[in-house]
């Protein structure tokens, strides 16, 4: 970057700049939300804001957070992901498997997992795009076959004895903070800058705001769209190894229906199902309140169905607004 | 006998334009009247003040002696008013016998969906049009001529007494565009009013009883068959004002050419031999149909070509997808701002910078300031008027909207331009603005290609015209040469049309 100049008038003008852009900032509402609602927990039970929880809040995040990340790019797109819950399931046992049964390294594992996470993206978003599936349908197969194939791979018993480093993961914290919620971090760092400060991104974006314009203005509309469905099944590919790493052991049973909770949380964090439309920010605030509802309502010994119950009302203000938001701005086109 | 549809008096004005002017129309049951014009002469205007779809600002419909209230399309169902046009799709997944009894019932089985007696009520609307289809397969596997049928069936399902068929052959060709017609010709023998929209002259000669001109909103003719010649038809079309259009020169061409296409081939067009030279601005006419639109993406790589070479800038030239086209240096407006050309919901910097992305970025960083900078300064170039650029596209008018398409490819510095109808839905001032515009482009050495359906905008901007028919290039016309009739001339003498 080049030398900035520090006149006065300068600072001034970018100080305003600032104020307006924090108040045109569409994610305020879901940051609000968050921290009404932490705070209501907070005052409700002690424990809600003491360390452990928040740790254990921490690793949660990292977990509906990188699938939220991941759906949000697909959706971005004009698509959908419902595959995510069962590929967690799937490479949750598939690494296991590759580690214990196969005898790779732990490390090893993981990558292998992770790249068969890319390949099942790539075949989403042929499908998608060469063969002209709809995302629905397509990410639905999935759903159910990672699920059976997790089954089938494990007969149905958890696969037990992974290696050190593998389970470290989920266990170790730097500075208090377990390493999962410094990976989510860091992949919202780089989820923000590719999608918002890079040419790509901003394609990504085009391609769902109007995929015929975009691909009449020059954009391999088709690549743009099998990124995303990469980068979903990858994200969830790594969620997968996290799950494993917490439980240490490499179970066929987890992740049910969590593609929902990852489809919430970007819906929350202001990402519109028209596509188009959302940012990094809101996907991670998304997840936050998500996490938050579910932990606080645990600490206050709420029962599970009623977390139910408040988690598809969240959803249903979110898909309100993002409605009203749609209705709004198809008004002021007319 | 009486007349069965009469109006009176009516005026329709949109904004300070006047649209519509006719102050008294009469059709009889049993004859086929052809309404020609050109686009916005008020042919669809009229025809939707008929059948209730757009109210008038002054006069009066009666529809077999009773009068229409203004501007309520279900009265004028009920009146008997019926119409074939691409404004009403049928669902492609369902069969022909569903869309046909679509939102009635037929059999008498209650709640139940009775197939058989579906079945049996569609073949009988299709017998009354002598065409023989096949009811039970789904719309989407029929022929563009059997869906056109399948539509008139459907219209005349409620047993209408006026038929308004809008452009039914425009996308068919002339076997099956002479089915429609004897169709046309059949339910007028029953007694039934027929308005036939159309543009190709051979077939409006074939089947009318009656051709009523219009121009500028006003009847200027209502030709019996046997005076309804080519050419009057056409002088009644382009009036006395022709000559006046042509006006000062448009900026010299260079030599080199631009694009050179042999023998091009796509779906719908070809073979095609066309040249562009620097600074040259050439013009594509024809009639709806013609290959117009099919062309210009052809050109950009939307349209995959199947046979034939291009050169662009004396580089072998052969997209693919259009991202090979921007790369070589090659910008396409396209026709419809709404689906093909704008993100609606983004914002004017979006939209400004979106073919220019990868220029912008240095190593794939968009930097923000950057694009500030960039946006900023095309749309200076361009004059999009807007509070800030960061306003939602969609908020802007049709003529701000444009120009900031216009900036989008002004911004990548294209060799070559491609516009398909590029003043569509902007206002007259705007339309001024964007003609200087493309001007300003071409005296710069770019090549421009203007597809348009407005004959006086090809008139006032380009060198030179090819007029397609077909797909193929019918003729090409000069500038010296260029009069609205000579125009219209080339574009009408053409039978026949795209084989479907």
């Amino acid at each position: 970057m080049t030398a900035t100049r520090t006149e006065p008038a300068l600072a001034a003008k970018r100080a305003d700049g600032l104020a307006t852009s924090f108040l045109q900032t569409k994610e305020l509402g879901v940051v609000g939300a968050v921290v009404v609602v932490f705070a209501a927990f907070a005052l409700a039970n002690p424990n809600f804001a003491s360390g452990a929880n928040l740790q254990t809040m921490g690793v949660d995040l990292a977990q509906y957070g990188l699938l939220a990340l991941g759906v949000s790019f697909v959706i971005i797109t004009g698509g959908i992901d419902l595959s995510v819950g069962s590929v967690v399931a799937l490479s949750g046992v598939w690494s296991a498997w590759l580690n214990v049964h196969a005898g790779l390294p732990d490390v090893v594992a993981i990558v292998v997992t992770l790249l068969t996470g890319v390949a099942i993206g790539l075949v989403h978003g042929f499908a998608v795009t060469f063969l002209g599936l709809p995302p629905f349908v397509t990410t639905l197969v999935t759903l159910v076959a990672a699920r059976g194939a997790a089954l089938a791979l494990t007969q149905g018993f958890p696969i037990d004895g992974i290696g050190e480093t593998f389970g470290s993961i989920a266990q170790y914290r730097l500075a208090g903070v377990p390493i999962p919620a410094l990976l989510f971090v860091g992949a919202c760092v780089i989820a923000f800058f590719f999608l918002e400060r890079t040419h790509v991104g901003r394609q990504v974006y085009a391609v769902g705001g109007n995929s015929e314009a975009a691909r009449l203005a020059g954009i391999r509309t088709r690549r743009r769209i099998i990124l995303t469905y990469v980068v979903s099944s990858t994200c969830a590919a790594a969620v997968g190894v996290l799950v494993t790493a917490r439980l240490t052991v490499g179970q066929p049973g987890v992740a049910v229906g969590w593609e929902l909770n990852a489809i919430a949380a970007a819906v929350i964090g202001g990402i519109s199902l028209s596509g188009g439309v959302g940012r990094v920010l809101g996907v991670a605030f998304g997840a936050i309140l998500l996490v938050c509802i579910n932990s606080g309502l645990v600490i206050l010994h709420v029962s599970p169905y009623y977390q139910q119950i408040v988690l598809g009302a969240v959803l249903a203000v979110a898909i309100v607004t993002d409605r009203l938001r749609a209705r709004r701005s198809e008004r002021l086109q007319s | 006998m009486t007349a069965h549809v009469v109006a009176t008096g009516l005026r329709k004005r949109y904004g300070t334009v006047e649209v519509l002017n006719v102050d008294r129309l009469e059709l009889r049951g049993g004859e086929v009247v052809a309404l020609l014009g050109e686009n916005g002469a008020g042919k669809s205007t009229l025809v939707k003040v008929l059948t209730g779809a757009t109210a008038a600002d002054e006069g009066e419909v009666t529809i077999g002696g009773a009068a229409l209230r203004n501007g309520d399309p279900a009265h004028a169902q009920e009146l008997g008013v019926a119409t074939v046009s691409q404004e009403f799709p049928l669902v492609p997944e369902l069969s022909a016998a569903e869309n046909l009894l679509l939102g009635r019932r037929a059999g008498t089985s209650g709640v139940l969906f009775d197939r058989r007696a579906t079945e049996r009520t569609a073949r009988e609307m299709l017998a009354r049009i002598d065409a023989d289809i096949p009811v039970r397969r789904p719309v989407a596997r029929l022929s563009v001529a059997q869906r056109q049928l399948v539509e008139i069936a459907k219209a005349l399902g409620r047993d209408p007494s006026v038929l308004v068929l809008d452009e039914p052959t425009s996308a068919l060709g002339p076997v099956e565009s002479r089915r429609v017609l004897r169709c046309a010709r059949d339910l007028a023998a029953q007694g039934k009013v027929v308005i036939f929209i159309g543009h190709r002259l051979d077939e409006v000669r074939e089947i009318a009883d009656r051709v009523v001109i219009l121009r500028n909103g006003r009847m200027v003719a209502d030709l019996p068959p046997e005076r309804a010649s080519t050419q009057a038809m056409i002088s009644a079309m382009a009036g006395d004002e022709a000559e006046v259009l042509v006006e000062g020169d448009p900026p010299p061409v260079g030599d080199e050419p631009v694009l050179t296409v042999r023998a091009l081939e796509a779906a719908g067009i070809g073979p095609v031999d066309l040249e562009v030279r620097r600074g040259e601005i050439l013009g594509v006419a024809g009639l709806m149909g013609s290959g117009r639109s099919r062309l210009v993406h052809a050109l950009m790589g939307a349209l995959p070509a199947t046979a034939g070479s291009m050169s662009l800038a004396g580089s072998p030239y052969a997209p693919k997808h259009p991202a090979d086209a921007v790369h070589a240096g090659v910008g396409l407006i396209p026709e419809d701002r709404k689906h093909q050309g704008l993100l609606l919901d983004a914002s004017v910097r979006w939209n400004i910078s979106l073919a220019s992305l990868p220029r912008i970025a240095k190593r794939g960083y968009l930097r923000p300031r950057a694009e500030k900078a960039f946006t900023d300064e095309v749309r200076q170039s361009v004059k999009v008027r807007c509070a800030t650029q960061e306003q939602p596209i969609g908020t802007l008018s049709g003529g701000n909207q444009q120009r900031a398409i216009f900036g989008r490819w002004f911004a990548t510095r294209p060799k070559l331009l491609l516009l398909d109808e590029p003043t569509r839905g902007v206002d007259v001032g705007a339309k001024a603005e964007i003609y200087h515009l493309i001007e300003t482009f071409a005296a710069q050495g770019m090549a421009v290609v203007i597809a348009s359906s407005e004959l006086e905008e090809l008139m006032r901007l380009t060198h030179r015209t090819v007029v397609l028919a077909g797909g193929r290039v019918a003729a090409t016309l000069e500038r010296r040469e260029y009069s609205k009739n000579a125009l219209m001339t080339a574009t009408n003498d053409i039978p026949g049309g795209v084989s479907a």
